[in-house]
């Protein structure tokens, strides 16, 4: 699971590094890729949406150590438990939000201007990842309580 | 809005501060805050909302596309060792003098930074090539560790810089014009650097010993392995300053050429791709967490009108621009004893950059200044995580050494800072020689 995330990001980073490259080169050759950007926007949230799951999945999002790591070890749990839970809430709160405006926009069937890439995918992908992470927290903190 | 006071967005700071210290992530911290703000000021509704808005405009947000694919370049370079061919190549070149591995570990902090934005990585990657070789020369512990944990600061500010792309994204400044006006401050902190390793190795030439010269034949071999990396940041940030090109359209064309350079010299491998695209993706995620939660919070910040209350504040103690810039710094540097570099910059530049604005400065100059002072917390005990990241490579050396080391570094830091303030001109000549 965790390895075809990675390619799929890795891919995302792939199309978006080839759309920018080709369209700066069409630019300056006189053969101007239209609707780059909105390639890139595409690109760019898929690979990010991976990119939050996969900071979640490797606990890798960035904490201030000053206090915690003076802690003992039982503290420095709970101290974690608490920060995944935090973290749980916060994005919860997020995800209500986006998925309240995708549900609002849903009939109103945005697209982009030039290419008409539908929003309502891009939105899914975004809101499946924010869910995804979500799962992870819960898994952590289940963990966190069998131990 | 009978909340969206300054006593609300005070709270909301004191409880920021206290969900940072017990160890919450740094982006959820922030966002929490925001959206709980939001949510008291303007109702629950509203913030949440204004949440998932914040959510998408990040993710689809085209110039945040620079992030991720200057990330997606620095990790192809580390899989091709790029850090080892710049160092060796400023060795060959500056070895044979005293304290010649110090200026060119400096210079491959230097050059590693155009590659790469991040000090941490900077300090470890340089110090994995240049310690060892330093100590094996006879090199004092103290100026070795203290020369590659401070050079290691320059990942942070030289272009492309991943605390400019932040900044810039959340004091909506053009990231082209803050890659510009890091160029000066950059060249000149390396200088700063320079001149600290000459000044002591003058007063004791034995912490750093002179070692053999190389013959022009090795020194030509080992520039014949950079040139390809010089070319392309040459032209990424000639790009990106003559304006001919955006950042993340340079960014686009560093990855490629990165790709290019790494299948040149056959490493690119499925497994060193692979390597990179999980190390991309997994950095892009904490700080694209650290960006949605900042924006919130910078949401909250701005109705419940701390910044222009806060900016009516100073302006209404006549300081005058020196004193008030002085003062932030100072306040910067202490905050910089509790929080990391971007917690410092995400907290602060809400509050302090209409403070900047109010006494005559631009956030283009902002953003430098509030990067150099993150850069001096990260050499700045308590934290002074580049510190510990020196100590992970010099295990022999304990930290108080490593600290005793970047002293000199860390007291010439302070004095750039405060050339910085006395003259802005350092930063912001560039800009508006280009125009831009």
């Amino acid at each position: 699971m965790k390895t075809t995330l990675i390619w799929l990001g890795g891919l995302a980073l792939l199309a978006a590094t080839l759309t920018d490259f080709l369209a700066v080169i069409g630019r300056h050759v006189g053969v101007p890729i239209n609707g780059s950007i909105e390639l890139m926007q595409a690109v760019v949230l898929l690979s990010g949406s991976v990119s939050l799951v996969m900071a979640t999945w490797d606990d890798a999002h960035a904490r201030v150590h000053l206090l915690t790591e003076r802690m003992t070890p039982a503290l420095r749990s709970f101290a974690d438990a608490l920060s995944d839970l935090v973290s749980l809430a916060f994005l919860l709160a997020l995800l209500s939000g986006s998925l309240w405006l995708a549900a609002d926009l849903w009939g109103g069937h945005e697209q982009s201007e030039l290419l008409g890439v539908p929003w309502a995918a891009l939105r899914l992908i975004a809101n499946l990842a924010l869910a995804g992470t979500c799962v992870l927290l819960v898994v952590r903190l289940a963990q966190g309580l069998r131990r | 809005m009978i909340m969206a006071t300054t006593a609300t967005a005070l709270i909301g700071v004191a409880v920021l501060l206290a969900l940072l210290l017990a160890g919450v992530r740094i982006g959820v911290a922030l966002g929490l805050v925001g959206i709980g703000g939001l949510a008291v000021v303007l109702g629950p509704e509203a913030a949440a909302i204004k949440a998932g808005v914040v959510f998408m405009d990040t993710l689809t947000r085209y110039e945040l596309g620079t992030l991720p694919l200057f990330l997606f370049m620095a990790h192809v370079f580390f899989s091709i060792d790029a850090s080892r061919d710049l160092f060796d190549a400023a060795a060959k070149l500056l070895g044979h003098r005293r304290g010649g591995l110090a200026y060119a570990s400096i210079a491959g902090c230097a050059g590693f930074g155009t590659i790469n934005g991040s000090s941490l990585a900077t300090t470890a990657t340089v110090g994995l090539v240049a310690y060892p070789e330093m100590r094996r020369r006879g090199y004092a512990d103290t100026i070795s560790t203290g020369t590659i944990a401070a050079g290691g600061t320059l990942g942070q500010m030289i272009p492309p810089s991943g605390a400019l792309i932040v900044f810039g994204i959340i004091a909506e400044t053009s990231i082209g014009d803050l890659f510009t006006a890091a160029i000066i401050p950059g060249i000149t902190q390396a200088l700063f650097y320079a001149l600290v390793v000459f000044v002591l190795v003058r007063l004791n030439p034995a912490i750093a010993p002179a070692g053999e010269r190389a013959p022009w034949s090795e020194r030509w071999r080992a520039l014949g392995k950079v040139w390809d990396i010089a070319l392309l940041v040459a032209v990424v940030i000639g790009g990106i300053t003559m304006g001919w090109i955006s950042p993340s359209e340079a960014a686009a064309m560093g990855a490629a050429c990165a790709l290019a350079i790494a299948a040149r010299r056959r490493k690119l491998t499925r497994q060193a791709l692979f390597r990179a695209f999980e190390e991309t993706l997994r950095t892009s995620g904490l700080i694209y967490l650290i960006l949605i939660g900042a924006l919130i919070f910078a949401t909250f910040i701005g109705v419940t009108g701390l910044a222009d209350a806060a900016g009516a504040l100073v302006a209404g103690m006549g300081l005058g621009t020196f004193a008030t810039l002085a003062l932030l710094a100072v306040i910067l540097l202490l905050l910089g004893s509790l929080l990391d570099g971007l917690a410092l910059m995400l907290l602060t530049t809400p509050i302090m950059l209409p403070i900047a604005q109010e006494v005559g400065m631009s956030a283009v100059w902002f953003g430098i200044f509030i990067t150099r002072a993150m850069e001096i917390g990260f050499v700045h005990p308590p934290l002074g995580m580049n510190l510990y990241v020196m100590q992970g490579v010099a295990k022999d050396v304990s930290i108080g050494r490593i600290f005793r080391g970047v002293m000199p570094f860390l007291a010439s830091d302070f004095v750039h800072l405060a050339l910085l303030i006395l003259f802005p001109a350092i930063v912001m000549w560039l800009p508006d020689l280009l125009g831009n």
